[in-house]
């Protein structure tokens, strides 16, 4: 298994340098500028000028080698330095990969945007697979029951209707006309006590439900199905001809076979969290990673475009990895060598 | 006397201050700006968005008030030729400082900040986004601790570019002197958190979310700001930020709130806020092209060479749609509070306003009609118009927006009923007001028959927005497609007027010069003015003291809000 | 051979709903078994052949009580067990047991032959964990297996091993009866016989009794003590191998032995097939009167007008035929 992880991860490279490429030249040839969304009260020659501030001046494949250099050397030794509080070589003067909307490095914003996301996403995530497991097993095991059949409405329902729909909805409840919550997340809020703490509760109750909802809709559907595969096999049978308590053939045998392809599912789904849910942090205004990707693009922000969604095509790749390690250590069958 | 004047207002004003309020007395003030700041340091971002949320930390020397005028700021008068603060050869300007001005960390603010804030801004490897409201200074001096000259190397009749206004504030030379040129970008500490004499100082800043600030306990009004701290929201849309004031009242100012007139009432209907507008210069207009669009002609594309439009050099046919055009129901479907028909490009400040072409504000669809039929234009088998050949077909561009494809289409139908046809183009904003030199689709080389957007221009002067439409300023390859003349609009009578405004100081003589202008354009078809865009915002009934304002920041006066008793 | 029965089946059916359309209503049923009756003796082997899809499954399934059977009566060593439920029920399994068709889906995947062997153990005894894994080595040397595979996984072994494990594990509480599904339909012919000798081997050694289910006659022959023969649902003919091989009665049964090849030449040549005509009409709509008037040869009139009676004949064997004396 180690050898496979180190393969996998050494294939890896060349296909990352290539996403590296594809997604800066996509980003380069894609028709948006910097300065397009800057007021029409800017005369040209300065928008010019700006241009030619952010290094848009310099050929494309200079740009591109500046940024694999930024990215891959200046980055990591920076992170080294503020780790080891060491100094490497000429750090004043190191370049690093800088946000063109806000002039400040790209590795910064994502670092402080990191914890509104993992928290809120993050915990949509958990909560999501938490209300999803329960009820793809009983759905299952009592298929088309009542349950069953109220839960196949509600998850189409929570699959079909957008987030910002949902979300919209809530505040207008909870916020609007009951006044329970705030329809604002207040990313500088710090939990120090008991009353603050609460105040972060329900600062996140919105967003991660609506989060969890729609995640568990999809979810709750695939460990239903997964649940169904497995209640079929033989080998449920044979459980109960061993004359296993209900609970333990439910639990032992089929709950532990479904759920293999439903942890791969659940892995390969980690890099979303990262990628934010971008329309709910948009609504509550949780300002995480997705808000960023998507004002980085609506600015034209290049290099924080071209960040954010290559560390993204890092995070697909790797957990990609992780769900077949983890399928690997699930299933006897799979065995890499 | 005047002096006098002044210092007792200033007076009147302090005392009038510390009894009503203190300092911090009002606890927090909660601010949204859907569009998050992204930077508080106005000369490394032309954003609204970044410009006002420092409007709170750094400030310039004057101010423009909600009505367009001058206002003092961090000086005691404002510089005129009357008073000798202007040159007679109109080729300098100098401020003098108020006196006791002190930074926000206690150090004085002298005339070497200012002159510092000029040279940063005018350092060629900056790319500083204000560099406009520098156009043409030649070099800034501190000649005392407290007055700084500005010497412009052209007479300038209009001399308030540098230091008037939100997007000119001064910067604290301790703070930027070592982040110049190249560097600047780098300085990220000073570019989040400037130092500055405003009523509020940064606390925290996380970029394209939030700004917290508190009050500045160095401000020159001991009793101001009367919000001990201030919360600068960033993110989301304009329709939730709105809810947030109007509905839930989590938040106390929400900024352009571009939200469907029709549901910005119903909230406005729950009583907690207010919904305010206030009109700038912002014109959507449609531009008219003069110059052939046609793809066959290669290189020559929609330039003079091209040779002139087939049918929109034709003064009937402009005339004529313009005429087609329900100006009051565009308001209605698309702006509500936010807009105004109008019909001129330069439709404020008031003495620049002229009444000349209001006959376009009725629609009239038969005028319309027959201005065509008698100009020989006459209907074809399907309808359409058509004359020697040539039909009245039309590629209508704009950006994509909802607002501007509901007016689009609007359009082609009035257009549709006197016998043109339209064809409709939307095109992403940041390609069409990208200066993309690959893309055909950018507003400047204007690759279709009309296009429509907004414009508008800072501060109160237009001399430099009228100038837009000399000959000179026509886009071509020849000048990389830079310049303002969309409709390539070339009229020597016209270069004439913008010579003599550029010499001329006397402010009703250059209104009238202005006026003359827009008449111009506006009698020549060149341009069809729809709506006088302005700013609307809404504020919670709790807070007092809201001045809205387009010519300036609308947080220029935050330091007088405060929490109604 | 002792007559005692051990198991006496009375009228057993198994109807399966059949719903239709999105409110899921009932539309009809599929009669799976329907009214079959007959008992095995202590130590027997009784083989039960029909074609396949006529129900001996179901009828295996349904007297282990993996169905709910839908009407009849199930004695087990004079126990009625057709209303046991829960822990009673459970308590019973470890007197029958059954071993299925396909080895390699009945064992799951993700437990060790050793656990999965084991598990029964430690539902029903009170062993320790050392005497259980004593019994788990045993078990696999009973069955032919190395005891040190009882760390792997069932898909590190061959079709044939699966199945030794899953007799291995059917025979772990040593039951009485043991429903054998079909056991060696899915192995290599050169495994078939290899595993049915371990069959008999195990029955011989702790007197096993056995409902040898097949869908090839030649098959059950070598392991049969009796046959019953079913068709869509429904026995058609009981009786001993041997008679039954030399002289069916059953028209259907009478057809399926003339598909079978004679070992014998001299008899191979004279052989005749009666070749059936039409399909086996559907489980959920079987044809009024006898099930199998609608190709059978001799049929007539009052075969689709009413059911034959299941009857025991003067020699002891049983007939549902109306043409049969
Ligand atoms: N769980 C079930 N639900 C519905 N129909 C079933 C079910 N199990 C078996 N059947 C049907 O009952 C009939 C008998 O099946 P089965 O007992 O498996 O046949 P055999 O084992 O003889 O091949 C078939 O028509 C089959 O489709
Ligand atoms: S009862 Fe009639 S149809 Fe049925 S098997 Fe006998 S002869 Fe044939
Ligand atoms: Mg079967």
């Amino acid at each position: 298994m180690l050898n496979y992880t180190i393969r996998r991860l050494l294939f890896a490279i060349p296909t990352l340098l290539v996403i590296s490429f594809i997604i800066f030249a996509i980003l380069d040839l894609a028709p948006s500028d910097p300065t397009g969304n800057l007021p029409l009260t800017i005369p040209p020659e300065v928008r010019e000028k700006i241009r030619l501030s952010l290094g848009l001046g310099e050929p494309f494949p200079i740009r591109y080698l500046k940024w694999l250099q930024q990215f891959f050397i200046n980055e990591p030794l920076n992170l080294i330095e503020q780790w080891f509080g060491v100094s490497i070589g000429d750090s004043e003067n190191r370049l690093r990969v800088q946000s063109w909307a806000t002039r400040s490095p790209v590795v910064d914003l994502i670092v402080e945007r990191m914890p509104q996301t993992l928290w809120v996403v993050g915990m949509s995530y958990v909560v999501g697979i938490l209300i999803a497991i329960p009820i793809g097993v009983i759905s299952a095991y009592k298929q088309y029951s009542v349950f069953d059949q109220v839960g196949t409405f509600i998850s189409m329902v929570g699959f079909s209707v957008p987030t910002f729909f949902t979300g919209l909805v809530m505040i207008v409840i909870f916020s609007s006309t009951l006044g329970w919550l705030p329809s604002i997340y207040d990313t500088t809020h710090k939990v120090t006590d008991l009353a603050s703490f609460w105040f972060q509760v329900k600062q996140m109750i919105m967003p991660v439900m609506v989060l969890a909802l729609f995640n568990a809709s999809q979810l709750s559907r695939f460990m239903r199905a997964s649940m169904l595969d497995n209640l079929s096999q033989d080998y449920v049978r044979t459980a109960r001809a061993k004359g296993l308590k209900e609970r333990a053939v439910l639990l032992i045998h089929v709950l532990r076979n479904s759920l293999i392809p439903v942890v791969t599912v659940i892995a390969l789904g980690i890099p979303q969290i990262f990628g934010g849910a971008i329309i709910t942090e948009q609504i509550f205004r949780v300002n995480g990673l997705g808000q960023l990707l998507i004002i980085g693009i609506q600015g034209a922000d290049i290099p924080l475009v071209q960040t954010l969604t290559f560390i993204f095509a890092v995070l697909i790749v790797l957990f990609n990895l992780v769900a077949d390690i983890v399928y690997g250590i699930l299933d006897p069958r799979i065995r890499y060598e | 006397m005047k002096k006098a004047l002044l210092c007792s207002a200033i007076t009147a004003s302090f005392f009038a201050g510390t009894a009503l309020a203190e300092r911090g007395s009002d606890g927090q003030l909660n601010i949204i700006y859907w569009q998050a700041a992204s930077i508080l340091n106005p000369y490394l971002s032309g954003g609204t968005k970044d410009i006002e949320a420092s409007s709170m930390v750094i400030e310039p020397l004057a101010h423009y008030d909600e009505k367009g005028t001058m206002v003092p700021n961090l000086v005691d008068e404002i510089p005129t030729v009357e008073n000798g603060g202007v040159s007679e050869d109109l080729k300098s300007i100098t401020w003098k400082l108020s006196e006791g001005l002190k930074w926000s960390d206690g150090s004085p603010v002298t005339a070497a900040d200012v002159a510092f804030t000029a040279d940063y801004c005018l350092h060629p490897e900056g790319g500083c986004q204000q560099a406009s409201n520098f156009t043409d200074v030649e070099s800034v001096e501190a000649i005392d601790d407290s007055t700084v000259k500005v010497n412009f190397s052209v007479a300038k009749p209009f001399p308030y570019g540098p230091f008037v206004g939100a997007q000119a504030p001064v910067i604290q030379k301790a703070q930027f002197e070592n982040c110049m040129g190249a560097k600047a970008p780098e300085c990220t500490d000073a570019n989040f958190g400037p130092i500055g004499t405003g009523p509020f100082v940064v606390t925290e800043f996380k970029a394209n979310d939030v700004v917290a600030l508190e009050a500045n306990p160095n401000f020159r009004d001991p009793a101001k700001p009367a919000f001990a701290s201030v919360v600068f929201k960033g993110g989301g849309d304009a329709a939730s930020a709105a809810r947030s004031v109007l509905e839930t009242g989590e938040f106390d100012y929400a900024w352009n709130l571009q939200v469907e007139p029709e549901i910005l009432s119903k909230m406005a209907a729950a009583g907690k806020g207010t919904v305010v507008s206030s009109f700038g210069t912002s014109v959507e207009r449609l531009m008219v092209n003069m110059t052939n669009p046609d793809p066959a002609l290669g290189d020559k594309r929609a330039t003079i060479e091209g040779g002139p439009h087939p049918f929109l050099t034709d003064p009937a046919v402009r005339t004529a749609l313009s005429k087609a055009i329900d100006r009051e129901i565009l308001v209605e479907v698309g702006y509500g509070e936010a807009g105004q028909p109008t019909c001129n490009v330069l439709p404020a400040p008031a003495i620049y306003a002229s009444t000349a072409n209001d006959a376009c504000l009725g629609q009239d669809i038969d005028a319309a009609k027959k201005l065509l039929d008698d100009a020989g234009w006459v209907p074809g088998s399907d309808g359409v118009r058509e004359k020697d050949g040539v039909r009245l077909s039309i590629l209508y561009q704009t950006s994509t927006n909802s607002v501007r494809q509901a007016t689009q289409a609007l359009v082609k139908q009035w257009w549709a009923e006197i016998g043109v046809e339209t064809e409709l183009r939307n095109i992403d904003a940041s390609v069409f007001f990208g200066g993309d030199q690959s893309s055909p689709d950018t507003f400047q080389k204007f690759f279709a028959d009309i296009e429509m957007y907004t414009n508008n221009f800072d501060g109160t002067d237009p001399e430099n927005y009228m100038a837009n439409w000399a000959c000179k300023e026509i886009p071509s390859p020849q000048n990389q497609w830079l310049g303002d003349n969309m409709p390539r609009y070339c009229n020597a009578a016209y270069d004439a007027l913008v010579a003599e405004m550029s010499t001329t100081a006397k402010l009703e003589d250059r209104a009238e010069l202005a006026k003359k202008m827009n008449d111009m354009l506006m009698q020549e078809g060149a341009m069809i003015p729809l709506i006088h865009r302005g700013g609307v915002s809404a504020h919670a009934n709790t807070l007092e003291g809201v001045r809205m304002n387009e010519w300036d920041s609308e947080l220029w006066n935050v330091a007088d809000w405060k929490r109604a008793k | 051979m002792s007559t005692e029965s051990i198991l006496r089946v009375e009228g057993l059916s198994m109807y399966f709903p059949v719903y239709q359309g999105v409110m899921r209503k009932q539309v009809g049923e599929i009669k799976a078994v329907d009214d079959v009756s007959f008992s095995i003796t202590k130590g027997e082997t009784l083989g039960l052949v029909g074609e396949s899809g006529c129900g001996k499954s179901t009828t295996g399934r349904a007297i282990l009580k993996l169905y709910e059977p839908t009407a009849g009566r199930i004695e087990l060593e004079g126990r009625d067990i057709t209303e046991l439920e829960g822990d009673e029920l459970r308590a019973i399994r470890t007197d029958m047991q059954m071993i299925f068709q396909d080895p390699q889906a009945c064992l799951n995947p993700r437990m060790t032959v050793g656990s999965i062997i084991a598990e029964p153990l430690d539902e029903h005894t009170r062993l320790k964990r050392r005497q259980k894994r004593e019994r788990v080595r045993e078990l696999l040397d009973a069955v032919g297996m190395n005891p040190d595979f009882e760390n792997r996984y069932p898909h590190e072994f061959s079709g044939g091993q699966r199945q030794r494990i899953g007799i291995a594990r059917a025979l772990a509480l040593e039951p009485k009866f043991i429903v054998c599904d079909e056991p060696i339909a899915a192995l290599d012919v050169s495994i078939q016989a290899q595993v049915v000798n371990l069959l008999e081997d195990l029955q011989n050694k702790h007197n096993l009794t056995y409902l040898f289910i097949s869908h090839d006659l030649s098959m059950v022959r070598h392991i049969a003590d009796r046959i019953a023969v079913m068709y869509l649902g429904r026995l058609v003919e009981l009786a001993p191998r041997q008679q039954l091989y030399s002289m069916p009665r059953h028209p259907y049964t009478k057809a399926l032995l003339s598909a079978v090849p004679e070992p014998d030449p001299a008899r191979e040549a004279l052989r005749e097939r009666i070749i059936l005509k039409g399909d086996v009409p559907s489980p959920a709509n079987p044809p009024s009167g006898c099930n199998f008037s609608t190709r059978c040869p001799i049929a007539e009139d009052k075969c689709r007008r009413e059911t034959p009676a299941w009857r025991e004949m003067d020699d002891g064997r049983f007939v549902a035929c109306h043409m049969v004396q």
